[in-house]
């Protein structure tokens, strides 16, 4: 008795960037210190949302940040009904990084909507000189994309409720529009040739 | 050469089947402990039908690709016999040093801190460029590795393979696995072929996040491509089971150890896994911090247990599971080192220690795999094994106490047919990490005295400053005690006989004696 999802999310973005501190904040409402602990392939974990008066359940797929893994990402984002991808508002390349993400996700997921996050939002507020990614400059980019924007923190836990209602409530809303279409995730496609399955003999 | 451990150490007479006792007090002994596992697959632990892991002489197979080395033994090691053993366990006994104090990666290289390390290991590609060390960063060390490679180049251009460099109390062993090179530089009295081991286990840790295959095929477009980029976040990884393989007695001895449990409620966990399949299902594993609580393979599918302490690893050095469910491609490189397989990684509660292991040749399989952990914890929570195993949970270990030998301080028991073994916790005086570790290098030591390469011994009996040591090996098991300094050679003859008759029979509750498939 799987808990059923309606919507696929998944987390994107470079490694350390702070994906799985916000899942953890949202789910746990809590944030971990000590030693970063980086993802490994990827952590599932389905929470339930009150939307109007439904109650809509994400499916969020926690991606690990690692090139190592890049090559496996598309079985996380593919149906997926939203991304988000991060980056580190104090981190540059960590930005460019999200622009990779963006534009894989046009090329191969046009009904997933993407949510730009820029993370770690109190080390700015603690010293302004941290800032290595302005707002403007992504707020313009995703305008252009058709995104939404959030800036947020894990560990004050500011605007994270926010950014998960706002997917919660996107799915919702357009979902009507695609009530034809599959909900849930498409488990049935066939492999990419990238990484190979094991032959047992 | 002299050499003979054998003759000049040891008291008692080892007959040629491998037998301790004289044969006839076996016989005596029969109704209580029949036939003590002289031969393999009657010894205690032995499981009742097939065997869980690949069946194998472990040690010798898990070398097998790597041929033994010639005989080149420089002067120090030449010499066998009591000078070298005596050294070799004093040599341990001082290996306190600063070790963890400098665990750091920001730790400079040019320090004589960093240079005292007990066991420096070393990965770079054949172009010489840095992939990963264990102390410092690659960076500060790429000329050292520069260095190193071209050793590797120098000496294999004259169709020669360098396997090591004895000096100065430090041992270089090199480790050729195209496209990588390994390098481990220790301070230990470990053989050139427990070096070699261990450095295997890493280039297997490394294959496991990337497959062989990927492997080639990246050296192969760009010799000179840094690694690093793709391992990111994995040196953790490599840095636990480095010290695993400097603590836990399983990778020395090729085999797990299980969580003790009584067999009608580890029977009930087996089914419970066997009925959950799926049509991908490979392995599933069930794992109690460090120790097995069962395995269910699918018929005529093994695992090798060097692949099952990747997995101890990869779960042991990361709270990532703890987060949900986990969903990671691995290459388990000694079934195929090929392909992946996609491991669904999940804790049956938030802050148990129980982790469940789905093996899958699917990468699309994670919501089937989710759903056989659901219908295993059901069928489990229905049959109240799950209280039973919990309840288990609270004592995962067992005292040496209970055996009944008073110089007894501790012991190691693998049974060869089935691949696991069973041995107390530590107590005094073994409990800090130094000493932890100082044991670990006694029996690593004892170790490589049965295994060597071109004079195996069956057994060995040594008297120390700090404890008396025995190793013995037969055709069915593998043993080695740790017995007070007090203790007479005598006593340990006679204690073995009564530690295999105890764990004859506790063998139900210590070992998985019926492995299931499905
Ligand atoms: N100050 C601050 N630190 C944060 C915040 N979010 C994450 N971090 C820190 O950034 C580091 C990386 O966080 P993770 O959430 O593990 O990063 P990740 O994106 O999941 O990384 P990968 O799993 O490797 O892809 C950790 O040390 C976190 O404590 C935040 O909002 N504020
Ligand atoms: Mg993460």
């Amino acid at each position: 008795m799987t808990m059923r999802v309606d919507a696929k999310v998944v987390m994107l973005g470079k490694e350390s960037v702070g994906k799985t501190s916000l899942v953890e904040r949202y789910v746990h409402h809590r944030f971990l210190v000590g030693p970063y602990q980086n993802t490994i392939g990827a952590a599932f974990v389905a929470k339930p949302i009150q939307v109007a008066d439904k109650v809509v359940t994400l499916g969020i797929w926690d991606t690990a940040g690692s090139e190592r893994y890049e090559a496996m990402s598309r079985i996380y984002y593919r149906g997926a009904r939203a991304a988000i991808v991060c980056y580190d508002l104090t981190d540059t390349s960590s930005f460019q990084r999200a622009k990779f993400w963006v534009n894989e996700l046009q090329n191969c997921e046009e009904h997933c909507k993407i949510y730009l996050c820029g993370t770690k939002l109190d080390l700015i507020e603690s010293d302004r000189g941290l800032r290595q990614v302005d707002y403007h400059d992504v707020q313009d980019f995703a305008d252009e994309i058709g995104a939404t924007h959030f800036e947020t923190s894990s560990k004050t836990g500011s605007k994270v409720d926010e950014l998960f209602e706002k997917v919660a409530e996107d799915y919702n809303s357009i979902s009507f529009q695609f009530m034809t279409e599959e909900t849930g995730i498409d488990l049935g496609q066939k492999k990419d040739s990238y990484f190979y399955t094991c032959c047992h003999s | 050469m002299a050499g003979d451990v054998h003759n000049k150490g040891v008291s008692w007479e080892v007959q040629q089947n491998g037998t301790l006792a004289p044969v006839d007090r076996l016989r005596n002994d029969r109704s209580e402990s029949p036939t003590p596992g002289l031969v393999e697959g009657t010894e205690p632990g032995a499981g009742q039908e097939s065997a869980m892991f690949v069946h194998a002489q472990s040690f010798e197979d898990l070398t097998a690709d790597n041929e033994v080395p010639t005989e080149t033994e420089p002067k120090g090691d030449s010499v066998l016999g009591e000078s070298v053993e005596e050294e070799a366990l004093c040599l341990a006994a001082e290996e306190k040093i600063q070790e963890d104090l400098h665990r750091s990666k920001e730790e400079d290289v040019c320090t004589e801190a960093w240079r005292s390390h007990r066991k420096h290991v070393f990965v770079l590609s054949e172009a010489g460029k840095p992939i990963y060390t264990r102390y410092g960063t690659e960076e500060a060390l790429s000329s050292t590795m520069g260095v190193m490679m071209a050793l590797v180049s120098v000496v294999e251009a004259d169709k020669n393979i360098i396997r090591s460099i004895h000096a100065d109390g430090y041992k270089v062993v090199f480790l050729r696995k195209t496209p990588l090179v390994l390098v481990g530089v220790s301070r230990t009295c470990q053989s050139d072929l427990e070096l070699t081991r261990e450095l295997q286990y890493i280039y297997y840790q490394i294959v496991s996040l990337l497959t062989l295959t990927q492997l080639n095929h990246i050296f192969q477009h760009k010799q000179n491509y840094d690694l690093r980029r793709l391992l990111a976040g994995s040196e953790h990884l490599t840095d636990n089971l480095l010290q695993m393989l400097d603590r836990d007695p399983g990778l020395l001895l090729s085999a797990v150890t299980c969580l003790p449990l009584a067999s009608s409620t580890r029977d009930l966990v087996s089914s419970s896994l066997q009925a959950a399949k799926a049509k991908n299902l490979v392995f599933s594993i069930l794992l109690a911090g460090d120790r097995l609580v069962t395995l269910v393979r699918k018929k005529d599918q093994y695992l090798h247990h060097m692949d099952l302490h990747l997995l101890f690893n990869l779960v042991g050095s990361s709270s990532s599971f703890r987060e949900g469910e986990g969903w990671t491609p691995i290459c388990l490189p000694k079934f195929n080192t090929a392909g992946f397989f996609h491991a669904h990684i999940s804790y049956l509660e938030p802050a148990s220690d129980l982790c469940l292991i789905l093996v899958s040749t699917d990468r699309e399989d994670f919501f089937n795999l989710s759903e056989c952990k659901h219908r295993f914890l059901e069928r489990l929570s229905r049959r109240s094994a799950y209280q039973a195993l919990k309840e288990a949970l609270k004592c995962p270990s067992y005292s040496v106490t209970q055996v009944g030998i008073p110089e007894l301080r501790h012991f190691l028991y693998k049974s060869k047919s089935s691949g696991l073994y069973t041995s107390p916790e530590l107590s005094l005086p073994y409990q800090s990490e130094e000493e932890q570790e100082r044991l670990m290098g006694l029996y690593q030591y004892l170790h490589s005295r049965l295994h060597h390469p071109k004079r195996p011994l069956r057994s060995v009996y040594r008297c120390g400053e700090t404890e008396n040591l025995m190793a013995w090996v037969t055709s069915g098991f593998e043993l080695y005690l740790c017995f007070s300094p007090l203790g007479t050679k005598a006593l340990a003859v006679a204690a073995v006989n009564k530690l295999l008759r105890w764990i004859r029979k506790e063998e139900d509750r210590l070992f998985i004696l019926s492995p299931l498939t499905y």
